[in-house]
């Protein structure tokens, strides 16, 4: 992908604290090139999702061409290409969490929200149309010990039931 | 019953250690400045060394021998703090890391001045948003206490410390992999040689140690060599002569998890029996054991024959397993064998980070087998063959007798050992996710045969009792070498 070739239309640009957070960041690397995945964390923190013109804007700010930021992009499943819900949900369904019924968590959820589980190639399929929550299945969250789990954005929510469940559903629509 | 031990968990819950002040209540940073004080940089990598102490991120690597591999002539040198904890039953490093930072940092300040290292990165896995808010908090309080940054305590070390967030892919805790990640591309492993140790990040020499790792330098320190090596067995190889000792040295950070009553971490000696283990965590939950996994998801499956086999890398390694990362896996009598390893094998299918063919498309075939098998579409064939074993004249040969073709086991364990062959321990792929891949797939198909069998003959999934469904001990390939043998008696 040929830099001309992207279609921007609304360029991006680091809003004043995320840009000092950046400014700090870059001097602790002999390359810039290695600030790649901060860098990343804070524009998607500030965008939503790693849109081209986001991509466009890292490329400029690394030194580095377009197609390698989209290279690493599609590489980590943390970084989202297509606008996500405002709560997104992280179900874990490793073995562990398995053996404890996460299962019948994710089932609850997904009745309860009335929605399908996100792939990693279309986040659209797995997101509420009012863009509220976006709902995927994770490997272990290392929390094997209080499973199952769920991360709810940065927070962890453990050792669940149904029960459980619709709690935080009514804390999170309040 | 076995008594927990706990060094490195010691003052975990106690509130507010996470602070500079209440750390330093509690002997914080006085190992780092006893070992300024009282020792050569040399000196601690020897007191290392004689430790014994072993990688516990996975490999279980001597960190002493490690150490000494990194060339002296060439600088700068970095320390990547490997704090990527995604392997599926480990959850040890998340504690430290939310509770106790400073430890951590004080780990690294004693592995940084040991090797002249005067820039670390720690690799945090990117889901830890908690785990990195207090990390960076501890590392800013260190910087303001001047026990970090430009000549520490007066002493001329420069020593600055990075945290740096992963995004989620599992890979990246493969020191190459972590290494790529961390100048800023995808996650693929490298070829080795050359190991980091030689030329790492930056193409300059690296340290890779695990946190729970760099925990343990501080109370070797602190406390001598001679008080560390007391805790846990060491061996003595006397295939060699004089005999080499084999040391499992120290506490480990079990983490145990599934059919148990109190899943948790413990902090115990190496060396207590997988049913010792089990017994500190509040017993089973269910009836019977029917297998248990020793080390994160990529070891081999232990049967309920094998539970006692002791959990140190020696023995472990012996029987054909691995103590890996220490996240145990308890699995009663209802579980079903296909079902979990169908469960691990979708885990392996979605990370592997597609570089080797062997294994980008070898592990979603394995995947593609066992889902089969667990759908119900099993394939068997209707003939028989001879079967080959152990004949009567004690010789490998026909034995005389038939068994059934099942073709999809055939297949599965064929596809997995092309991956990497467990029993050759030889792999096609650039990194040891291979064998993490063909470990648990041939494992659990040879150790639990009976199950495979049933499912595929019966067209649907089926939980078979824990003795029915187990192969017997004189047919499982691993059973035999569980103990430490008489030439690796205790030292
Ligand atoms: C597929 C794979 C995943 C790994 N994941 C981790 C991990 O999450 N954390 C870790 O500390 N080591 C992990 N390792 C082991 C590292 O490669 C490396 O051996 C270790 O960080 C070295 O540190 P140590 O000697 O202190 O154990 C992994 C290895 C492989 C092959
Ligand atoms: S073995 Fe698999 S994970 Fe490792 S480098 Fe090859 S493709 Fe990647
Ligand atoms: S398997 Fe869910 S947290 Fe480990």
């Amino acid at each position: 992908m040929s830099d001309e070739l992207i279609q921007i239309e609304t360029p991006f640009a680091f809003n004043e604290e995320n840009q000092r957070e950046f400014d700090e960041l870059i001097g602790r690397y002999p390359v810039k090139e290695a600030a790649m995945l901060p860098t990343l964390h804070i524009a998607q923190r500030q965008a939503g999702y790693i849109s081209p013109a986001v991509m466009k804007y890292v490329a400029e700010q690394l030194e580095v061409t377009v197609m390698k930021v989209k290279d690493v992009v599609t590489f980590y499943p943390m970084f989202f290409e297509e606008p996500v819900g405002e709560y997104v949900i992280r179900v874990c369904h490793t073995l562990p969490c398995a053996l404890r019924d996460c299962k019948g968590v994710l089932e609850h959820l997904k009745s309860k929200l009335d929605m399908d589980i996100a792939s990693e190639t279309n986040l659209a399929k797995g997101t509420t149309a009012d863009g509220k929550f976006t709902l995927m299945k994770v490997e272990c969250l290392a929390s094997c010990d209080v499973a199952p789990v769920i991360m709810v954005n940065d927070d962890l929510y453990k050792n669940l039931t149904p029960e459980k469940v619709d709690e935080l559903l009514a804390k999170l629509a309040s | 019953m076995v008594q927990e031990r706990r060094i490195l968990y010691e003052h975990l819950d106690v509130p507010d250690i996470n602070t500079f002040d209440v750390f330093r209540q509690y002997d914080g940073y006085t190992r780092f400045e006893k070992a300024i004080a009282e020792y050569q940089p040399d000196d601690i990598a020897k007191m290392v060394m004689d430790s014994g102490l072993k990688g516990r991120g996975g490999a279980g690597f001597s960190t002493g021998l490690k150490w000494s591999f990194v060339p002296k002539d060439i600088k700068p040198c970095y320390l990547c703090c490997n704090a990527d904890e995604s392997e599926p039953g480990t959850f040890s490093n998340r504690y430290v890391l939310e509770k106790n930072p400073h430890l951590l940092i004080e780990g690294i300040l004693i592995c940084c001045y040991a090797m002249g290292i005067e820039t670390t990165y720690i690799y945090i896995r990117g889901e830890f948003t908690l785990g990195k808010k207090m990390l960076d908090a501890a590392i800013k309080e260190a910087y303001e206490k001047g026990y970090l940054g430009k000549d520490i305590r007066g002493t001329g070390l420069n020593i600055d410390i990075y945290s740096h967030p992963g995004a989620g892919a599992y890979i990246c805790g493969e020191e190459t992999g972590l290494i790529e990640s961390l100048e800023g591309k995808r996650g693929q492993p490298r070829n080795k040689p050359p190991f980091p140790a030689v030329e790492g990040v930056f193409g300059k020499p690296t340290v890779v140690q695990n946190v729970e790792t760099l925990c343990n330098l501080p109370f070797i320190v602190g406390n001598g060599v001679e008080w560390y090596t007391q805790m846990g067995p060491t061996y003595a190889d006397t295939r060699a002569n004089p005999p080499t000792p084999d040391p499992n040295t120290g506490t480990k950070l079990y983490c145990i998890s599934g059919d148990v009553n109190e899943p948790g971490v413990y902090e115990l000696d190496l060396g207590l029996t997988c049913s010792e283990l089990i017994e500190v965590a509040g017993g089973l939950r269910g009836e019977e054991v029917k297998a248990v996994i020793p080390g994160g998801s990529s070891a081999p499956i232990l049967t309920h024959y094998e539970l006692d086999t002791r959990l140190d890398f020696t023995s472990l390694t012996l029987a054909k397993s691995m103590l890996g990362s220490g996240g145990i896996i308890v699995m009663n009598e209802t579980r079903n064998i296909v079902d979990c390893l169908l469960n691990i094998m979708k885990f392996y299918a979605h990370e592997s980070c597609g570089q080797c063919t062997p294994c980008r498309w070898g592990t979603p075939w394995v995947r593609d087998i066992v889902q089969r098998i667990a759908d119900g579409n099993g394939r068997k064939d209707t003939m028989t063959r001879p079967k080959f074993g152990v004949a009567e004249n004690g010789r490998w040969g026909d034995t005389g007798e038939t068994e059934e073709i099942y073709e999809d086991l055939d297949l599965l364990e064929s596809v997995a050992n092309n991956i990497a062959n467990v029993d050759t321990m030889t792999w096609n792929t650039i990194c040891v996710f291979g064998i993490a891949v063909s470990w648990p797939a041939v494992s659990y198909m040879r150790k639990f045969r009976p199950e495979f069998e049933a499912t595929i003959r019966e067209g649907k999934l089926v939980t078979l009792p824990v003795a029915e469904a187990t192969v017997p001990p004189e047919e499982n390939y691993a059973y035999q070498q569980r103990f430490v043998p008489k030439e690796f008696a205790d030292l």
